[in-house]
């Protein structure tokens, strides 16, 4: 190989050895959904749980106490809708993305068919048209020449 | 070993990279689509620089095989490498952007786009979409009298060459092609294969996966036969042509 080509290859090398690879097996799009999903169960019930606190005393220690855990069960349930949303939306969106493609893939092909065919179809047209008036200039060049014979006959 | 290594490859030797590593291998690689196993231990390697042609059958797994290697389709088993690192958890994105390039079956061009927008999508890897149109009209000039066409009006050839420039315009190492003269002309065939010939010659590795063998034996340094989600025959594209009858046919 030449010296370009061995540039090419270790360029390359370089550039793996420098990739920043996830384990699959961690599964880490899984995991975020699946603590998405407990937020959202989580963040109502601690929410519920700081009315109940916070109705079971007159203390006002306690009760501030009672709100925190609702303000971090309202932080646990957006948290958790925000990680559950992407996830699922990411799924989504991958598979509408992959479908408009192929639907405007065969929108096109649909399209560049009918255009096809229209060309087609024009230039039948066309081509029948030219021939019927090449008929009809003929047949008038005819009559011309017999009408000229006919006058010096 | 663990799930990953992140060990690099060793440094090649000065002077260039070592030719007897492989700049890709599949070891003893199992992919399945559900609980339906297609490759069974695929092994194969392509060393720096070589063309190397996979033949068989349809369903003999051969584009699962290159979708498991650019990272669009998880491994059950076995493991990747790309110069000679393990790649098994690395997504398409980062491979494509390192430099390892699959032009699909079916071309995968965005067909409402023109040709000149396809070529601008490639910019997304951070090359300059200027300079990407200018190589590729440079390689296939056809498509500079075509950059305002729609890439879904193209004929079959054009549309393959323009998903080729694309491949290139990230510049890469490895160069995947499936089934390039899928529903092409023979001619438009040879054309192709001219021009993945030169791209060998630039030192570009090239693993392409044919059912069609004349073609991509005569430009071939390598060939390998795959049936029923092994590699069964590797050698020679003349060892390989001589039993490839046997193969398709069952002989």
């Amino acid at each position: 190989m030449s010296d370009n080509n061995n540039e090419r290859v270790e360029k390359f090398k370089a550039e793996v050895a420098a990739m920043h690879l996830r384990d699959p097996a961690t599964g880490l799009d899984r995991l975020l959904v699946r603590l998405g999903v407990a937020g959202l169960v989580a963040g109502p019930c601690f929410s519920i749980a700081a009315w109940f606190i916070a109705h079971g005393t007159r203390n006002p220690l306690q009760q501030r106490d009672a709100i925190v855990v609702g303000l971090i069960g309202v932080t646990l349930a957006v948290v958790g809708g925000a990680l559950f949303v992407k996830g699922s939306m990411a799924g989504f969106l991958r598979f509408w993305m992959a479908r408009l493609c192929y639907e405007q893939g065969a929108q096109t092909d649909r399209l560049a068919a009918t255009l096809a065919g229209r060309a087609r179809l024009e230039a039948t047209g066309a081509a029948a048209a030219a021939t019927a008036d090449g008929r009809a200039t003929d047949e008038e060049e005819r009559a011309s020449d017999d009408q000229g014979a006919t006058r010096t006959g | 070993m663990t799930a990953l290594d992140p060990t690099p490859a060793p440094a090649a030797p000065a002077g260039g990279p070592d030719p007897a590593l492989p700049l890709v291998e599949l070891r003893a690689v199992h992919a399945a689509y559900g609980t339906i196993e297609v490759l069974h231990g695929v092994d194969l390697s392509l060393m720096p620089g070589e063309v190397l042609a996979v033949l068989g059958p349809n369903g003999a797994g051969k584009t699962t095989m290159l979708n498991v290697l650019a990272g669009l389709h998880p491994l059950s088993g076995g493991d990747v490498f790309v110069a000679g690192r393990r790649t098994n958890g690395a997504s398409a994105a980062d491979l494509a952007r390192v430099g390892l390039c699959l032009v699909p079956e079916g071309r995968g061009i965005f067909p409402n786009l023109t040709v000149r927008e396809n070529l601008r999508m490639a910019g997304h890897t951070g090359h300059d979409p200027r300079l990407v149109e200018d190589a590729a009209y440079e390689r296939f000039p056809r498509l500079a009298q075509r950059r305002r066409q729609l890439a879904g009006t193209l004929s079959g050839g054009e549309q393959q060459m323009l998903a080729l420039a694309r491949g290139l315009a990230t510049d890469p190492a490895v160069l995947v092609l499936d089934e390039l003269s899928m529903g092409l002309a023979p001619l438009v065939v040879e054309e192709l294969y001219g021009r993945v010939a030169e791209l060998a010659r630039e030192g570009v590795s090239v693993l392409v996966v044919e059912q069609f063998a004349r073609v991509v034996l005569g430009v071939a340094d390598r060939a390998a036969i795959m049936l029923g989600g092994r590699v069964t025959e590797v050698g020679t594209p003349d060892e390989i042509e001589s039993k490839l009858s046997a193969a398709y046919l069952g002989g």
